[in-house]
């Protein structure tokens, strides 16, 4: 194995991965990708069972410190205002993902120009408009074109049901007279490219045993490995090694026996996402990187960012059918997306319209809550809020600070003694005034729809879904982690394609922006093949 | 999950009988909507296979129940004539001395996906795989309004 070099080494094989071998792949290079979890198993997911709503709960938790597979590594978010949801496994965080695809707007590329805050990306959104259409195609992306929040786009499939519970909130968002569109899903909405459509499971967030959502376990890697791509599974990475010429010289790994390799590798790519990354390459020490590989700059970990999330319940006083349908998407209203100086915040946020509680939840919220008492009034109460419940959530574009980090634990290790990461994170004054805006809005939203009741909860810590910022992308080797393409200012050919390469947040779930980013930036090294090192 | 899947032998008698009788007065039968009572699920079968966690808590908290119906009424809470059960598991929640929480969340989770109960509630029972379910497309001429707006972006 010593002496076996393949040309592309992948780590990782989540969304960006993914897309990136897809690309890549045609080079007909050897490329090898390394995933520390195993494959999935849709039989084995909660929807399969009668019991799924609590079955949801451990083995498919969105926290790895709750989850604790094998594959899970341990985090420390004692100082974190944010938990950390991730999944390690082929398909990675698209595996739990709700499949909400909404794409980056113009204006995320150029928040400096714009707004005077934060930096510009070195790219923009036309940059990356021809990689979201492909990806588009490659995972299954249902929608409905024509939204005036976005440039205008097609899609390969119509949007998904929006349902009961969709109409009543777009009837409230049109007596404000509110932008609402029904949301961009990485759900097959009709059968699509061998794959059967969503027939409304529901709990797409602990894995769709249909293959209907675009997981990349079921959209990219069968199609990857049958153009000649190894997958190798159980495969845990401690360390990218490199040579003296600060040139990458492949990945240290412990298999699943616990035996230790060294995979050599003419070109490294890095696609463990925003906290995944940094732990990594800050785990690469060497003399010539005694800070961590590709860390130079003294930027790697830093500019944390997630999307500060909140929620407000609402309940309607009619049968809405409201827990049916997939989880995760229904509509959504940009009106406050775009900044407005008359606002005492800057950039702005997405409300996102999505199902409501399942019975287990409603009944078990309920009675903690004191809404559904004990007694004879019991059923009675259940029926008002079964099936009636709407969650609003408040997608906040988080601005980049480096006192936001991934650091490494100097105590916690995983089960293979590799430091674990640390996360230190706060919300910013300009995020919590967005906050407040975001669930004043919410609230008048659900008001206008008819709700007779109407909780919000505001910013929720359990909801770091979206890892961003942690090796941005920049032309300044001083000032970001990796250049305008993705490769390492520090390390010639060592590549991040993840979210860690973002320079701003958005206000929209990543996914289908780290994708297009990942198939932009293989396609570079394509182009760049001649001259890739210099 | 542990391999015990009867709820036989996990509480002591008295235990059980408490259970039986508080379960009701959370979920009580309702024979209009066809709903059994909460008694009538096999909460201790749900917890060892789901919860196993929970069982400790819960007899923990069907013991506290006895004590306090112990100290007020020198019988225990299943020997209690009902008003005085009730009462006395007023009197308990309205204070806070006692919230019988790992009862109530397992209850919940146990009564609402047994098969009865989903049925009653004019759902099919089982699991949402392979079945599915059936939601309305949604109807698009609500979006009218919003498709006549100019564009709501910055380049």
């Amino acid at each position: 194995m010593a002496d076996d070099i393949v040309d592309i080494l992948i780590i990782g094989a989540g969304a960006s991965s993914a897309a990136a071998a897809w690309s890549l792949a045609d080079t007909r290079m050897r490329i090898l990708c390394l995933e520390q979890g195993g494959a999935m198993r849709p039989e084995e997911y909660p929807s399969t069972s009668k019991n799924w709503q609590v079955l949801r709960n451990v083995p498919y938790n969105q926290s790895p410190n709750i989850r604790r597979r094998d594959a899970d590594y341990p985090i420390n978010e004692d100082d974190s205002a944010v938990s950390v949801a991730n999944f390690n496994g082929v398909g990675g965080g698209t595996v739990l993902y709700s499949a909400h695809f909404p794409r980056f707007k113009p204006s995320d590329f150029r928040v400096n120009s714009l707004d005077g805050v934060a930096d510009d990306w070195p790219i923009n959104y036309s940059t990356l408009g021809p990689y979201f259409t492909q990806n588009d195609l490659n995972m299954g992306v249902s929608g409905l074109a024509g939204d005036p929040a976005i440039p205008y786009h097609e899609f390969a499939l119509p949007h998904i049901p929006i349902g009961k519970m969709g109409e009543a909130m777009g009837r409230g968002f049109n007596k404000l007279g509110w932008h609402w569109w029904p949301s961009d899903a990485a759900i097959i909405s009709q059968d699509y490219e061998g794959r059967e459509k969503c027939v409304n499971l529901g709990p797409c967030n602990s894995g769709c045993a249909k293959g209907a959502k675009s997981s990349v376990d079921i959209a990219y890697w069968p199609v990857n490995q049958r153009m000649g791509v190894e997958l190798r599974t159980g495969c845990r990475v401690r360390e990218i090694t490199v040579d003296e010429n600060d040139m990458a010289t492949g990945a240290i790994y412990i298999d699943a026996d616990g035996s230790e390799h060294h995979q050599r590798a003419e070109v490294v790519i890095m696609a463990c996402n925003g906290v995944g990354t940094p732990r990594l390459l800050l785990n690469s020490t060497s003399p010539g990187f005694p800070d961590g590989i590709a860390n130079r700059s003294g930027l790697l970990g830093k500019n944390l960012m997630f999307h500060p999330w909140g929620f407000v319940e609402g309940f309607l006083d009619q049968p809405l059918d409201s827990h049916l349908g997939p989880m995760g998407t229904c509509i959504l209203s940009q009106e406050f997306y775009e900044t407005d100086p008359a606002r005492d915040f800057v950039r702005g946020y997405t409300l996102q319209v999505t199902r409501g509680q399942p019975a287990v939840n409603t009944a078990l919220v309920g009675a903690m809550r004191g809404d559904i008492p004990w007694g004879e009034d019991h059923h009675a109460a259940f029926e008002k809020y079964f099936g009636r419940s709407v969650n609003m959530n408040i997608c906040c574009e988080d601005l980049p600070e480096e006192c936001n980090t991934v650091t490494l634990d100097p105590d916690l290790k995983d089960s293979d003694g590799i430091p674990a990461p640390k996360i230190t994170y706060r919300l910013s004054d300009n995020s919590k005034r967005m906050m407040a805006h975001g669930v004043a809005r919410a609230t008048e939203a659900l008001e206008a729809a008819g709700a007779i009741q109407v909780n919000p909860h505001g910013h929720t810590r359990t909801t770091g879904w979206h890892l961003m910022g942690t090796a941005r992308m920049g032309t300044d080797p001083e000032k970001s982690v990796v250049n305008e393409w993705g490769r390492s200012h520090d390390v010639k050919n060592l590549f991040i394609i993840d979210g860690s390469i973002f320079v701003t947040s958005g206000a929209v779930n990543p996914t289908t922006t780290i994708q297009a980013l990942a198939l932009y930036v293989a396609d570079s090294i394509k182009k760049n093949l001649a001259n890739l090192f210099d | 999950m542990t391999d015990r899947i009867a709820s036989d032998g996990v509480l002591t008698d008295e235990q059980r009988r408490s259970l039986d009788l508080l379960l009701n007065m959370i979920i009580p039968p309702n024979s209009e909507r066809g709903m059994p009572g909460a008694a009538e699920v096999d909460l201790i079968a749900y917890v060892n296979e789901f919860a196993g966690d929970s069982l400790v808590p819960i007899q923990g908290e069907l013991d506290a129940l006895n004590e306090k119906s112990h100290d007020k009424f020198d019988i225990s809470f299943s020997e209690l004539a009902e008003a005085d059960r009730e009462a006395l598991v007023e009197q308990l929640r309205s204070s806070r001395t006692w919230t019988a929480q790992s009862i109530v969340v397992q209850t919940m989770a146990c009564y609402y996906q047994d098969d009865r109960v989903v049925a009653a509630l004019g759902m099919e029972p089982g699991p949402p795989f392979p079945r599915g379910n059936e939601v309305v497309s949604g109807d698009l001429s609500l979006l009218d309004p919003v498709r006549k707006r100019p564009k709501l972006y910055r380049e």
